[in-house]
């Protein structure tokens, strides 16, 4: 068995779909094929409240689009004024000036942008959008002009992984403070098109070396990868300190419907936020609790690095094995072999 | 570091306190043992997570700006099991690392 260096008291971080509902159909997307009711405003505030009470610091919204939520600035002024410190991901089709300027004044710490290669044809067609290029450079422009701390999101997978350099020169051109570099997640519609659009473990070794010399480059964005794999790498995510998956660790995700899951690649439902104590689930859920104290399994019992990976994102194992403690499908290590 | 110097807190840097385990130091402090080294309150910049021990959490949350440094060490004084000078060069020493990492302001 194998345990966290620490529990805190309450997540750090909860990742926050506010909304299912997407004006893109990406190939890759995670929750094209989720369904759940969206609360309305004030059971969105209501939940933000909880979520302060118990200490929850940051909340991130995701989706689905959450531009396409009406409320959305209203809502979030009030939920900054709760103490929530607030960012986004947006595929930036409706972030024009003016809505720029209103995630600015909600409080929005930052703001993330999809944006899946510096070739408008390949990012059009991944995003399934015609022009969705052109308006997410727009959007980027929007945001930085309006003073917002521009992150750019990339899922690495296919058709980017090979080029990373002309990305990330796009991305500080862009005035990126950041690049997200997200590990291909196999749930929704990236279960479905796995076998096209993933890596192999080799890829992804590969991929993770040369991502990580441009991490120590000073000259580009700060690069975000938050992979636990990366460990064999001798790359801890230094930043937290956690090893293995941050989930159920440092966060939590909550569906439209305020369901509590541990993050949005895991569809197990440890709770709703309006109707469940959240501090009391996260002491006492067994799901956290088995993802805390994972158990070696498989090619991990007999690896060097299970201390510091813990087998990798339990969300992919889970996806293809329907087991959280399965080695994580990308790893490359081969300690039989 | 001035007795008379006042600081408060960076707006918008995130920190909460960890209220079981401030609760587990105060309490091995009213009882004369040793209140640990352990985090009782976090602060997280861009992503790193700092934990203060019980005596710099203290300080962190009197750093509201109304009172001077003078005035954090008299409120902590009867607190600690420690002399007043040593505690004024903890505080001066803590609130030094505050300031040059840019979490408190002056006020």
């Amino acid at each position: 068995m194998s345990a966290p260096d620490k529990i805190y008291s309450a997540p750090l971080l909860v990742n926050w779909s506010l909304n299912y509902s997407c004006n893109f159909s990406c190939e890759h997307c995670y929750s094209r094929f989720e369904k759940a009711e969206e609360l309305p405003a004030d059971q969105v505030l209501e939940a933000g409240r909880r979520l302060a009470r118990a200490g929850v610091l940051f909340a991130n919204f995701g989706g689905g689009e959450p531009l396409l939520r009406r409320d959305l600035l209203p809502v979030s002024r009030e939920l900054s004024a709760q103490g929530l410190s607030l960012s986004m991901n947006s595929n930036g089709w409706l972030l024009d000036e003016a809505a720029a300027a209103g995630l600015r004044d909600a409080g929005f710490v930052s703001v993330g942008l999809s944006l899946d290669s510096h070739r408008p044809e390949v990012h059009d067609r991944f995003r399934n959008r015609p022009g969705s290029f052109d308006r997410v450079v727009a959007a980027a422009g929007h945001l930085v002009r309006a003073g917002v701390k521009l992150t750019i999101s990339t899922v690495v997978c296919r058709i980017n992984h090979q080029e990373l350099t002309p990305l990330l020169e796009l991305a500080k051109r862009l005035g990126a403070a950041q690049v997200y570099l997200h590990n291909f997640k196999c749930s929704g519609k990236g279960m479905e098109h796995r076998f096209e659009l993933d890596l192999e473990p080799l890829e992804w070794r590969d991929f993770y070396r040369e991502a990580l010399a441009f991490a120590a480059n000073p000259s580009y964005p700060e690069i975000s990868f938050d992979d636990p794999i990366l460990a064999s790498l001798g790359a801890r995510d230094a930043e937290h300190g956690i090893p293995g998956s941050t989930c159920g660790k440092l966060s939590l995700h909550l569906r439209p419907n305020g369901d509590i899951t541990p993050c949005g690649f895991i569809p197990l439902v440890l709770g709703n936020i309006l109707r469940d104590d959240l501090p009391t689930l996260w002491r006492e859920s067994p799901v956290l609790e088995q993802m805390r104290h994972k158990t070696a399994k498989g090619k991990c019992t007999a690896c060097g690095h299970y201390a510091a990976c813990l087998g990798g994102c339990t969300a992919r194992a889970f996806a293809v094995s329907g087991d959280l403690n399965a080695p994580d499908p990308h790893c490359w290590e081969n300690p039989c072999g | 570091m001035e007795m008379s110097e006042r600081y408060r807190r960076r707006p918008g840097l995130p920190w909460r306190e960890e209220p079981e385990a401030a609760r587990d130091a105060l309490a091995a402090l009213e009882e004369g043992r040793d209140a640990g080294g352990d985090g009782t309150l976090l602060v997280v910049e861009r992503g790193r997570i700092t934990e203060l021990n019980i005596l710099g959490g203290e300080i962190w949350k009197l750093c509201d700006g109304t009172r001077d440094v003078g005035a954090i060490v008299e409120e902590l004084l009867p607190r600690f099991e420690v002399g007043r000078e040593e505690l004024e060069s903890d505080v001066g020493e803590f609130l030094a690392d505050l300031v040059a990492r840019g979490w408190v302001v002056p006020a």
